[in-house]
């Protein structure tokens, strides 16, 4: 269970160019759900999920994991929970160019330090999962969008994390690989995985596989529902 | 075991990294290999002259007397020697002949010596590699020889000295005592200057002290004092490399520090995705600390063994200009490789030490900033 208590994000803090992005968010995110935060841009969803994800610190208010309260933990604590428990999926999937998809699915895992030979054994039956297997030896440039969004959930799935965050998934996506998303994030959390995205297209806060909708605006939450 | 797998796998991405970009780091190793060239072939030429000329000195004698007339170098008389040989400690007194010739057809000037193989031999000489050259002669060809009286001498080249010791030797005429009072016009009972032995070396000041008293006409000139004019010549040869090594520091000086205070978009992109996928600041450093490491070790150890062939194995071709100053007779040789390690960790410091920290600076830069960040690119 993850859980903000009157979480607050000033950026640029004391700065002329001091920007509000999160007010005084308070939210539980239940595990092995689908979750969504949903809300037009500039609205703080992505702050939120850095937030959660440890990624960044709040300016002010707690966050708490199975609870254990995180905010107050040193850079070295937050990267290996980043490293352990989460696993994310960017907007643009940020994929690093001119290297293969297995390399890419690899990276999270060269710091703990496993054997490359089975690392990559394993990275090669994610890809299978994802029907990629074909590709895995294709540079990242190569891959068409929806095998670079694959290639993307297996990265975030590598290290195994109870948490996926996936951020804006389907912003560069047409209908068709969109709704290929969304099925691939219900399959994870029939698998066990705790799922949450941040997004504002109606294809994935709408579907009936999402079974929690967090709006926010102006950095507020402002409306929770349920789907069930 | 996880440690050392964990350092593997962050060289493989690190060697992976550099080959994504090949074509900027191979212009990044051929620019900082041209540096290092520089900088080592400088060091190797200025270290082997050196080392070089003080053998070759070690040879010469502890004490040289000229005498001096109006601060001018005149020949000196044989009854000076009796002088000489009567100050207790003097072991040995001998007058020696030398001079220039000029060629005018050649535009060169010769070293003419008297020395002890060429005394007797009257009718032939032994040349250098560089007169040979430039003459146009060989072993057993005749050489004439335009005396002061305006009439020509002809001597048979006996020998050609080698060309190991060409440095020393190029532009060198040994010829007997005979001809070469002949040659000048130098009566008997004169000679250029004298050298002597002296038994106990601590005295040498004293020696020449003395000589300066009971010959006031004279300069007694000490060995050390020879071996340290020529250090300062061979110093001042290689101060004018100084100006090549001074371009060549400023050029890399630049070029660290425009690695320093730039890092490409993709490479902060990079940056920010490795952090936000969970590598720490700490670990990202050291990927970047290996990309550095890769290219500066490789780049030194190139341009230190191309620098190596370069002085001496290919007569340092690049700087022959510069070294042989403006004599006709340039010499050819190749030197005898002296390294001083002493100079390779100098060299190894102020290139490789200095390249490795900018290439870590922007990386650290980079990698301490939030990977929230990244989210938002």
């Amino acid at each position: 269970m993850i859980e903000l208590h009157g979480v607050t994000k000033i950026f640029n803090k004391g700065n002329t160019n001091e920007f509000l992005a999160v007010d005084d968010v308070s939210l539980t995110i239940d595990p092995l759900r689908i979750t969504v935060l949903k809300g037009p841009s500039g609205s703080g969803k992505t702050t939120v999920l850095s937030i959660i994800g440890a990624m960044t610190k709040p300016t002010e208010g707690r966050v708490y994991i199975h609870g254990r309260e995180i905010t107050s933990l040193p850079e070295r604590f937050l990267t290996e929970i980043r490293r352990k428990t989460f696993g994310f999926i960017f907007q643009q999937f940020n994929l690093i160019k001119g290297i293969t998809a297995l390399e890419n699915v690899m990276i999270p895992s060269y710091p703990a330090g496993e054997k490359h030979s089975s690392l990559k054994d394993r990275a090669m039956r994610l890809l299978e999962v994802l029907n990629l297997s074909g590709k895995a030896t294709s540079k990242i440039e190569w891959l068409s969008g929806g095998e670079a969004q694959r290639v993307a959930i297996a990265r975030a799935l590598i290290n195994n994390p109870e948490v996926i965050i996936a951020d804006e998934p389907t912003a560069h996506l047409d209908t068709r690989l969109s709704q290929e998303f969304i099925e691939a994030m219900a399959a994870l959390k029939e698998k066990g995985k705790t799922v949450l995205i941040a997004s504002h297209d109606p294809l994935i806060y709408s579907s009936p596989v999402v079974e929690r909708v967090v709006e926010l605006r102006d950095g507020r939450v402002v409306l929770e529902g349920s789907h069930q | 075991m996880v440690w050392i797998e964990k350092q593997r796998n962050i060289l493989d991405f690190a060697l992976s990294s550099l080959l994504r970009r090949w074509g900027k780091n191979l212009a990044l190793v051929i620019v900082y290999t041209l540096i290092v060239f520089i900088l080592a072939s400088i060091f190797f030429l200025s270290h082997s002259i050196k080392k070089e000329a003080s053998i070759v000195l070690q040879g010469s004698p502890e004490v040289v007397v000229q005498r001096v007339i109006a601060g001018r170098h005149e020949l000196i008389l044989e009854r000076y020697m009796d002088d000489i040989r009567k100050i207790p400690g003097v072991l040995a007194v001998k007058g020696r002949l030398w001079g220039y010739y000029f060629e005018p057809a050649t535009g060169a000037n010769y070293t003419v010596v008297v020395t002890d193989a060429s005394r007797e031999k009257a009718g032939s000489i032994t040349i250098g590699a560089g007169v040979a050259r430039v003459a146009g002669v060989q072993k057993e060809d005749t050489m004439p020889f335009k005396s002061s009286d305006g009439t020509y001498t002809t001597l048979e080249v006996a020998d050609i000295f080698s060309h190991e010791s060409e440095l020393i030797s190029s532009d060198l005429v040994e010829i007997s005592e005979e001809d070469f009072r002949k040659l000048f016009s130098i009566p008997e009972g004169s000679f250029t200057d004298m050298t002597l032995r002296v038994r106990n070396k601590n005295e040498l000041n004293v020696v020449a002290d003395k000589i300066r008293r009971y010959l006031p006409d004279t300069r007694p000139i000490l060995r050390d004092e020879i071996l340290r004019t020529y250090e300062a010549i061979f110093d001042w040869r290689g101060g004018l490399l100084v100006v090549i090594f001074t371009g060549a520091i400023l050029a890399f000086a630049i070029f660290a520090w425009d690695k320093a205070s730039s890092l490409s978009f993709e490479e902060k992109r990079e940056i920010g995705i490795l952090k936000a996928v969970g590598w720490e600041t700490s670990e990202v450093i050291t990927m970047k600390s290996c990309e550095g490491i890769i290219i500066s070790l490789s780049a030194f150890l190139l341009g230190v063994i191309l620098a190596y062939i370069h002085v001496f194995f290919g007569s340092f071709f690049f700087f022959t200009f510069v070294l042989k100053g403006w004599s006709v007779l340039y010499p050819r040789f190749t030197l005898i490789p002296y390294v001083d390690p002493y100079q390779i960790c100098a060299l190894f410091f102020l290139t490789v030490a200095p390249y490795t920290a900018a290439t870590i600076i922007p990386s650290w830069r980079a990698a301490t900033i939030d990977p929230d960040s990244v989210m938002r690119l």
